[in-house]
């Protein structure tokens, strides 16, 4: 991927790649992509869902395309202002509903209490766009009420999603707030993200519960940590998941700064600079789920079939995100903001990580920078050096990189710190160690 | 470019060498799966072995470690969402 910028410019509508303009009309032209690849995607796989015939784990539940195609079309719906973006929302909404409130769905709230509002989440999204349904509503009562429905055990991050799916049904009285408390504190966002360790999951389990905590037209709440100290951790996730070039989670990722309503920091926004041009390229953001041999071995409905099963959720989470940058006015600068960073800071990291033998996209979008904006983001490839070190298990590497972001003032950071911390404990253990043994 | 392990490839690797051989367990299952679907304890009491010798997984590979495909080709076929 030398450049990501040489077809950027044939793509429909494709933003100055020079001067990367993220203004509302470019990120209007994005949104309204993500609703009409929902449109599509409706239309096709709401019904019975997908499944390929050859390859038996690629599978998408109906169930699942449903609520996540509700839960686009309320987040673009406060980009309403837009008549391009609300025409959209109203027409995947009507196509949406039948299926939303389809016989399967009626049976699944009324067979397994439980999940009630999980079979739910597409209706209580339409009725809060002003699509409501008595007759749903009743029967949803009346699951909520069973003496069944509160009998599965979830993480907090699903203990929040239930409260907010709770909170935003028809005539529900006030959210379980306590329970809600709760599960904020227990959440991701209450306590430390492992920088150099962690999953897929920890960090899915972060941006969830970030979603559903910063719902501001429900019942927004109180972060359990300051904004700041949440931001520097979800940076150093969002470096890793650009370096895995995990778009699906990166995109995720970004929603926090404008959902905390802070200023972007440069680590981020050069990610929603890599996500945008990737997008450009691509003709949608990508996932490694969407195959090309497979594809080409495909024709027709079958084609287009896998192509949105396999495409749909990472083209939504860009959706997402454009929305929410639409709603709050907090619109990427097309400059990567300064730092502290001492100049040329970022080109004494960068050899460490070109020593790898990567190049992931966010390489090429490196070298498009300026030299005061690539020394913006030396912190965030500090996170990137740290992560890939612990990550391959090469110790005295981390030890290395920790020692020249000391030495460039990068130290302050909570990937540094994690990574400080993890040298002592293997220090304090070494001792007891089968290799310290050996080499004494 | 990632450094994960990717999945596909091992399988793939494994169904090369021939070391699993599907045939012989279909005929073992042919076999016996007819007794054992009537019998009175079937499950984890087959063959009183307690043991269990042939699981059968449908696994959902959300992202197996591949890495994102060449934007460009990705590019061309994007258009045909488009269309």
């Amino acid at each position: 991927m030398a450049a990501i910028h040489e077809d950027a410019e044939a793509s429909a509508g494709a933003s100055d790649v020079n001067g990367a303009r993220w203004d509302s009309e470019d990120l209007v032209r994005r949104l309204c992509w993500a609703l009409d690849i929902a449109e599509r995607a409706v239309d096709r796989l709401a019904a019975a869902g997908y499944a390929d015939p050859d390859e038996v784990g690629n599978h998408l539940r109906p169930e699942k395309l449903i609520a996540e195609t509700a839960f686009l079309l309320l987040s673009a719906s406060t980009a309403g202002r837009y008549p391009e973006v609300e025409r959209r929302v109203r027409r995947v909404a009507e196509r949406l509903t039948p299926h939303a409130r389809s016989e399967r769905m009626i049976l699944g709230i009324c067979l397994e209490p439980a999940l009630a509002l999980d079979y739910a989440e597409a209706h209580i999204c339409l009725a809060r766009l002003g699509y409501p349904d008595v007759r749903f509503d009743a029967a949803l009562r009346r699951s909520l009420g069973a003496q069944a429905h509160a009998s599965r055990e979830r993480p907090p991050h699903r203990v929040l999603e239930q409260d907010w799916l709770m909170s935003g049904c028809t005539g529900a009285r006030a959210c379980r707030a306590a329970r809600s408390s709760q599960a904020v504190w227990n959440s991701a966002l209450g306590r430390s993200i492992d920088l150099l360790g962690c999953t897929r999951e920890d960090v899915y389990a972060f941006t969830h519960a970030l979603m559903y905590v910063a719902d501001q037209d429900l019942h927004p709440r109180r972060l359990p940590r300051p904004k700041p100290v949440i931001l520097e951790e979800a940076e150093a996730a969002l470096a890793w998941c650009l370096d895995e070039q995990d778009y699906d989670l990166g995109g995720e990722v970004l929603l926090a700064w404008p959902l905390v309503r802070r200023p972007w920091s440069a680590g981020a926004a050069f990610a929603f600079r890599v996500l945008a041009h990737v997008e450009d390229q691509a003709g949608f953001l990508p996932a490694p789920s969407t195959r090309l041999q497979r594809l080409n071995a495909l024709r027709g409905d079958a084609r287009i079939n896998y192509l949105l099963a396999t495409a749909y959720h990472t083209a939504y989470v860009m959706g997402m995100l454009c929305a929410a940058v639409l709603r709050f006015g907090r619109t990427p600068p097309s400059k990567i903001p300064r730092t502290l960073a001492a100049r040329g800071s970022a080109h004494r990291i960068l050899p460490l990580l070109d020593a790898d033998g990567m190049h992931p996209h966010w390489r090429g979008e490196f070298d498009h920078l300026r030299g005061p904006e690539q020394d913006a983001i030396a912190g965030f490839l500090l996170a990137i050096a740290l992560r890939r070190k612990v990550g391959r298990r090469d110790i005295a590497g981390l030890h290395d990189v920790l020692a020249m972001g000391l030495s460039l003032g990068l130290a302050d950071s909570p990937a540094a710190s994690q990574a400080a911390e993890l040298l002592e404990r293997l220090a304090g253990a070494a001792p007891e160690l089968p290799v310290a043994a050996g080499r004494s | 470019m990632s450094s994960r392990v990717n999945h596909q490839e091992i399988v793939k690797k494994a169904l090369d060498a021939k070391a699993v051989d599907f045939a012989a367990i279909g005929k073992v299952i042919a076999e016996v799966g007819p007794a054992l679907a009537l019998a009175d304890d079937p499950g984890d009491f087959f063959c009183g072995t307690m043991r269990h010798f042939v699981h059968v997984y449908s696994v959902r590979v959300v992202n197996d470690g591949s890495a994102v495909e060449e934007l460009g080709a990705l590019g061309r076929v994007a258009a045909e969402l488009r269309s």
